[in-house]
């Protein structure tokens, strides 16, 4: 594994952007101060790397949950040497191989860096540790563990209840500057759309001049 | 104190204390207070414990009987779940989010469940850190639980897919209409058949 820079942090040396940003991410889950930042981030590590980088392998342990600070990862997982992408995390996103990092065992996902990345990571280790000791750590665990759920099940019920057509539509509506972002291969796999259904779907949004898409195909 | 007025009830509030225990650790003082927070209910086949658009309030540990849980897309049914005696089930992403259930729960079986509420969980939280940790542990588990599901259906044929889940279920065959079963493993009740005749045929002879 290259990693470009792997450092623990210096509190002295993290710029009060960086600990707002950290401490709005995890507002979403429960009151979260930049004091608390400051005191769960001595459990953290920032980690850079560059582009396609593959910072878990396939039968590799997962030993770290990440954030993305800056940057794109995509996670995916090889079947008879054809890859499915299960996400494309960006900025804030929280990214690892779920089931490798929680029971210790081989990642059958990989994940990749799509663009320079930057992350804050918490090592398994640290994690059980910061469980332990930080006053906040077993509320916070839990939250996030049910945030992930959430957002897996949303995902899950998105990609067996909508066309390929409504798929298409809501993640760019969502998700617009992807496109530039995302080769279209991956957008296609991770929205479980042939590449050729994605190719004429944008094709069809470029010549609707208007912001509503009149006339789109259903299939 | 919880008390056990119903003898029938006993061997299941056991299999609560042992399901917490397989993920966790809990004492018997610490399940003696959770179990004064709790709820039984007995259901009726078809009885709808949870239905789409309410926000799940609870989650409940199926003690004896089997459930479903499933959603419409269009008029058709999709099974996402069965979930019998020994387990938990509720329409978790809801219950977690406080948003709308997109999915239905219903009783397949006369079923007896324990419930615990939303509101009731949250009072057990805020006692501190030691009830904290069994709730991101017992979490954790849910979402291993969707992961692993997700990952048989990305990494396996549906051929393995149907052996994976006769192996793990093999009382569910005789329990879930075929129909049920062939939509859960998002195959047509024709190949369901096909394959079980060949599995069965084929564990015929070689034992």
């Amino acid at each position: 594994m290259i990693i470009l820079k792997a450092m623990s942090i210096d509190l002295n040396n993290i710029s009060d952007s960086s600990l707002q940003y950290i401490s709005s991410y995890l507002q979403r889950f429960m009151p979260f101060t930049i004091e608390d930042v400051k005191g769960l981030i001595q459990y953290c590590e920032i980690r850079k790397f560059d582009k396609r980088i593959e910072i878990v392998k396939e039968g590799e342990i997962d030993n770290y949950l990440n954030m993305v600070l800056k940057g794109l990862v995509r996670k995916f997982v090889k079947v008879k040497g054809k890859e499915t992408i299960l996400q494309l995390a960006t900025e804030g996103h929280v990214i690892h191989s779920e089931i490798s990092y929680l029971t210790r065992t081989p990642s059958q996902v990989i994940l990749e860096t799509l663009e320079p990345t930057t992350m804050v990571s918490i090592n398994h280790k640290k994690m059980e540790e910061a469980l332990a000791s930080f006053p906040k750590g077993e509320r916070l665990g839990r939250l996030i563990m049910s945030g992930m759920f959430v957002k897996k099940d949303e995902r899950r019920y998105w990609l067996l209840s909508k066309s390929t057509r409504q798929r298409f539509i809501d993640y760019l509506d969502r998700n617009p500057h992807m496109l530039q972002r995302v080769p279209q291969k991956y957008l296609a796999s991770y929205l479980n759309i042939t590449s050729e259904t994605f190719s004429r779907f944008k094709h069809l949004i470029r010549e609707t001049t208007s912001n509503e898409i009149v006339n789109f195909p259903d299939k | 104190m919880f008390v056990v007025t119903k003898f029938y009830l006993a061997p299941m509030i056991t299999g609560i204390f042992n399901f917490l225990n397989q993920h966790t650790t809990v004492t018997e003082a610490e399940f003696q207070f959770l179990m004064t927070k709790t709820a039984i209910h007995n259901f009726n086949k078809k009885d709808k414990i949870t239905e789409i658009a309410e926000v799940e309030n609870r989650i409940f540990y199926i003690g004896k009987g089997l459930v479903r849980k499933f959603f419409y897309r269009d008029d058709e049914e999709v099974i996402t779940q069965f979930v019998k005696e020994g387990s938990l089930i509720s329409s978790t992403a809801s219950f977690f989010s406080r948003k709308p259930s997109q999915y239905i729960i219903e009783a397949i079986e006369p079923t007896t469940a324990f419930s615990i509420n939303y509101d009731e969980l949250e009072s057990i939280y805020a006692l501190g850190n030691k009830w904290e940790k069994i709730g991101r542990i017992i979490t954790t588990h849910f979402l291993l639980q969707q992961e692993i599901l997700l990952m048989d259906n990305i990494r396996l044929t549906v051929k393995e897919r149907f052996k994976k889940f006769m192996n793990e279920n093999p009382d569910l065959v005789q329990r879930v209409p075929q129909k049920q079963l062939a939509s859960y493993l998002n195959i047509k009740q024709e190949t369901f058949s096909r394959m079980k005749h060949l599995m069965y045929d084929k564990s015929l002879k070689t034992a």
